[in-house]
């Protein structure tokens, strides 16, 4: 002994992790600025393997961040900025507290501003990097611009995603690098290749939806706020690997309303092809692949890849040729995108939106894509489908044929394409029929009458199934949402024939004797227990409270609809 | 001083005198409050003596020579008063009117005139500068000087002052622009060359170089992607069986949810065999009444009496040695029998190492499976734990048959938050509870105390 002691907590985990707080003076920052440089910096908090060395002895849950990325972040010039902004907000206010307007003037001429570019290029040194992160961005600024614009986020950031997405759309259409769609309930799932990259992103629908209130909005107004500088620098790049002008600009000699100048909206009409920066030919030159000398094993895979190149070019020629008009009822947006990607020429109604460039008395047009149950005026020389024709297709790699999809005929389920099966598992006898399909068309003929036997037989049993599952099913879903409120049910008073006489005496005694058991068991109970018993008691008292409210609400006969649409 | 006031009282009582301004009261104000000074010193003529009614007499007679135009009390009677006789009935000749008026008109000017006009024994002051004759000598002059003077560039004071004064036009500064302007430009950020111009060692001690960013920051925080495809039971005209194995996994969790719910009910659940049956009601009843027959009491007392022991003998001691040495030896011939029985039962050691090693491996290889399943797990960085959203499923009866009858299910923006927090990107929050700093007193108003 007589050395220096070592003292617990001193050295090691204890000394790497910093709690938020304790990270956050240090920083002299308040929390939601905290939180804000944590975001746009990507500082992530980490969970200790062993939290009670950590936490010096306590097990409390805390949140701890590594003590380098803390010292990392007293580096960053916009701590500096958000300082400056947190005095610039008490010097407004305190002007227009005293009513001084030419102050509250000069000091909003004034506001401090941060730009975050140089945290996007120290987080993404090559533009690969970059592109691998652009699924959250993109995902985020889709999400954002369908957004209402009342003040709740800022309109600026809704326009500007909603311009930022246009742009992709329009590059992805230009340099056709779609490969998947997924109609799911949620939103619509597209898979792009782009340089190299699959890259995955959901756009909700746009029909209105109510926003969920336990989302903090700000965190994700300032994910949003680096996404969207990610994203144009990405943009920017792309566009420039295709030659192309950015910010994009429509072609001149397309037929578009002249009275519509912004230019926002052409392209989100997604009809008009892109202006480059040096004007070459109309059509996309064929690239050819140089012609190595071919070893024993290089052979192979050369040959396979150039096998994939050309279905690739085959796919990227999908509906090429084709002439499509949207009806009216048809989400216009997502339609367009997907023909616009595989060649097709799409137009709508002219008081849709701008950009329609043929009328639907256009006698050329090849299909029409309609999802009512019929229609009145009928072309003969186009064919009327249901969209989901486009989406199949487009996950076939192939035009499929048009007879399953007409006007009013049962719909083939739509199979999703992210599923990979494996050799056991289950495939979907359409799957299988597409298979067959892609395989080759001519087999599919011969073999239809069979395949449609078995799969009427196939399709009888496991409708069967179907129905007692469903049935079996559907008591499952009921009695879940009524379990509830199975102990108190508020029914109108019933005429019991059985009291009178000794069964009715027997049945008293079984309910007096139950509810003798229960006043015991309650006497029994520990301390604790009560407590539980009695919160119990109290909630299921209020749901009952609640129910019997409902029911009465019922009775007098306002507001069911509601409750049922809700 | 008396006699002032004397003199001010005698002029107040005599009969013509009529002032504007009573003075009567100023007297009885100060009277009980003067302190007694000492007037005899010349010290005290000017501080303490009361002059403020000859003061107000005198701005009294000066008010009214200023309004009224000389005293009151010396003014005619007929300017102050007229007699009030009653209206005359007017002649009704109309020449002898005209006549009359134009009489009137010549000799009497309007009432508003004689009104109007000054009658103030305060003349008006004089203009001086209408009296003031230009001297043409003199202006010439000054405004040669003046022309000289703008030749040269030299401007008078008045225009130096307007121009110094800082104009009133803003100079359009360059504004940060914000982050978010929906025009905002973008430039190329990955194609510019690095411009390192000056010295890194001068950079770095006057704190101009960045500061480079620690490797593990790049790291992403979690293994699972960032937009996760939902299942092919979720999408809008699914095919049945991945439909049902959608609703299956949903059924799943909503078993384990009503599991949790029912948990703390079953665990306060009575047992069968507590409950009353009518012999134990009937022992409970008569406890203690009836009288048993008494237990025989145990005579033996099974307490060892103290320490009555004598000490130990040599012979005892001996004996004890004696034992020890002979059971070790036992032992030691045990463990050697023991151990060339071993050689017999090598197989059986054999089959129970073998059965230890797979045991062992299989809890390696368990360890390892629970670590590759955390690394997908959300972390735990907080209070609260993570709460996966519910799955997004619509159940067979809302299906739509076409994408027009499609009612979307589940919110993306909810989705979104839930993905970045299994992600371990941020920590799970709840929204903060406002809580009182001081409790809440309740008092009655004043009004409603008295009432009630």
């Amino acid at each position: 002994m007589g050395g220096l002691q070592k003292k617990k907590y001193e050295r090691g985990s204890a000394t790497n992790y910093i709690t938020r707080n304790k990270a956050r003076k240090k920083l002299q920052l308040s929390l939601a600025d905290f939180r804000r440089l944590c975001i746009l910096k990507g500082i992530y908090p980490h969970e200790p393997k062993h939290k009670k060395k950590v936490n010096k002895g306590s097990t409390a849950p805390r949140t701890f961040y590594l003590l380098k990325d803390i010292r990392f972040l007293l580096h960053e010039p916009i701590v500096r900025k958000f300082r400056e902004y947190k005095v610039f907000v008490r010097k407004l206010r305190k002007a227009y507290g005293k009513a001084e307007w030419t102050a509250v003037e000069r000091l909003r001429d004034n506001k401090p501003g941060y730009k975050l570019d140089h945290i996007i290029k120290e987080r993404y040194p090559t533009f690969i990097d970059a592109l691998r992160d652009i699924d959250d961005a993109l995902s985020m600024c889709f999400l954002f611009s369908t957004f209402a614009r009342t003040g709740k986020c800022h309109v600026q950031t809704i326009t500007l995603c909603r311009r930022l997405t246009v742009e992709w759309m329009n590059y992805v259409v230009t340099s056709r690098s779609l490969r998947k769609v997924f109609i799911s309930i949620k939103g619509i799932y597209y898979q792009a290749e782009v340089l190299g990259q699959l890259i995955t992103w959901l756009v909700p629908y746009q029909f209105a939806h109510d926003h969920p209130t336990d989302v903090d909005y700000r965190v994700m107004a300032t994910f949003t706020e680096m996404y969207t500088t990610l994203f144009g620098f990405i943009n920017f790049r792309l566009y420039q690997t295709l030659n192309l002008v950015y910010p994009p600009k429509v072609t001149q000699h397309e037929k578009l309303n002249r009275w519509v100048s912004c230019s926002l909206q052409k392209l989100s009409a997604l009809s008009a092809s892109l202006a480059r920066v040096v004007a070459t030919a109309e059509e996309e030159e064929e690239n050819q692949l140089d012609q190595f000398p071919a070893d024993g094993e290089d052979l192979e895979n050369m040959e396979a890849r150039e096998k994939e190149q050309k279905e690739q070019e085959a796919q990227n020629r999908l509906f090429e040729g084709l002439k499509f008009f949207l009806n009216r009822e048809v989400p216009r947006e997502s339609l367009a995108f997907i023909l616009r990607c595989f060649g097709a020429e799409v137009s709508w109604d002219k008081s849709l939106c701008i950009g329609g460039t043929y009328n639907v008395t256009d006698e050329t047009i090849t299909h029409q894509i309609v999802d009512r149950p019929d229609i009145d005026k009928q072309y003969i020389n186009r064919y009327y489908i249901q969209p989901q024709w486009v989406f199949d297709s487009v996950n076939a790699k192939m035009r499929l044929p048009v007879e399953d999809y007409f006007l009013g005929v049962t719909l083939p389920p739509h199979l999703s394409p992210f599923v990979e099966e494996k050799d056991g598992d289950y495939v979907p006898p359409e799957k299988l029929k597409l298979m067959a399909l892609q395989r080759g068309e001519k087999h599919e003929e011969e073999e239809d009458d069979d395949d449609d036997d078995d799969d009427e037989e196939y399709n009888d049993e496991v409708d069967d199934e179907d129905l007692t599952e469903e049935k079996n099913l559907k008591k499952m879903e009921d009695q879940r949402s009524q379990g509830k409120t199975l102990a108190v049910k508020v029914t109108p008073g019933k005429v019991k024939p059985w009291e009178t006489g000794s069964v009715g005496n027997k049945v008293r005694l079984e309910k007096e004797e139950k509810a003798e058991e229960k006043r015991l068991a309650i006497m029994m109970m520990k301390k604790k227990e009560k407590y539980l018993y009695d919160k119990i008691m109290f909630g299921k008292k209020r749901t009952t409270r609640e129910v019997s409210e409902h029911l009465r609400k019922i009775h007098s006969g306002s507001s069911f609809l509601l409750l049922l649409v809700l | 001083m008396a006699a002032v006031k004397r003199l001010k009282r005698v002029a107040a009582l005599q009969p013509g005198f009529i002032s504007f301004k009573s003075s009567a009261e100023s007297d009885d104000l100060n009277s009980g409050r003067r302190k007694r000074v000492n007037k005899n010193k010349k010290k005290n003529w000017n501080k303490h003596s009361d002059i403020q009614d000859v003061e107000e007499f005198l701005d009294d007679v000066r008010l009214q020579e200023r309004a009224t135009g000389g005293l009151i009390s010396e003014k005619p009677d007929d300017s102050l008063f007229f007699v009030d006789i009653g209206e005359q009935k007017k002649s009704v000749l109309p020449e002898v009117q005209e006549r009359k008026k134009g009489k009137k008109s010549k000799s009497r000017p309007l009432r508003i005139d004689l009104i109007l006009q000054h009658d103030s024994l305060v003349p008006p002051p004089k203009d001086v500068l209408a009296y003031q004759q230009p001297n043409a000598k003199k202006l010439r002059r000054i405004a040669e000087n003046a022309e000289k003077l703008a030749a040269m560039g030299v401007l008078p004071r008045r225009q130096k002052r307007l121009l110094n004064r800082r104009p009133a036009t803003k100079t359009s500064k360059a504004k940060t622009a914000a982050n978010n302007f929906p025009d905002r430009p973008y430039y190329d950020l990955w194609g510019g060359e690095a411009k390192e111009t000056a010295d890194p060692y001068y950079l770095e001690q006057t704190g101009k170089r960045r500061v480079k960013r620690p490797e593990k920051l790049n790291a992403k925080p979690s293994i699972l992607p960032a937009v996760e495809v939902i299942a092919p039971g979720g999408s809008y005209n699914p095919d049945f069986f991945s439909h049902q194995a959608l609703l299956l996994e949903a059924h799943e969790v909503e078993v384990t949810r009503e599991r949790a719910e029912l948990r703390i009910e079953r665990q306060l659940a009575v047992k069968r065999e507590d409950t009353a049956t009518e012999e134990t009601v009937f022992q409970e009843l008569v406890e203690g009444l009836v009288e048993e027959e008494e237990e025989e009491e145990d005579d033996v007392v099974s307490i060892r009496g103290g320490l009555q022991q004598e000490k130990k003998t040599e012979k005892e001691r001996k004996r004890e040695r004696a034992d020890k040495i002979k059971s070790q030896q036992k032992q030691a011939a045990r463990v050697f029998t023991d151990k060339k029985q071993q050689l017999f039962q090598l197989r059986s050691i054999q089959a129970t190492l073998k059965r230890r090693e797979q045991r062992t491996r299989e809890r390696v290889a368990q360890r390892k499976a629970n670590q590759e399943a955390e690394k997908s797990m959300p972390r735990r960085l907080g209070r609260l734990k993570f709460q996966a959203q519910d799955l997004e499923i619509q159940l067979s009866d809302e299906i739509p048959g076409s994408l027009r009858t499609l009612k979307p299910e589940g919110s993306v923006l909810k989705d979104r938050f839930k993905s970045m927090q299994k992600r371990n990107m941020i920590e799970p929050r709840e929204r903060a509870k406002f809580k009182r700093r001081h409790k809440v007193k309740y008092v009655e108003k004043r009004a409603f105390r008295e009432i009630t």
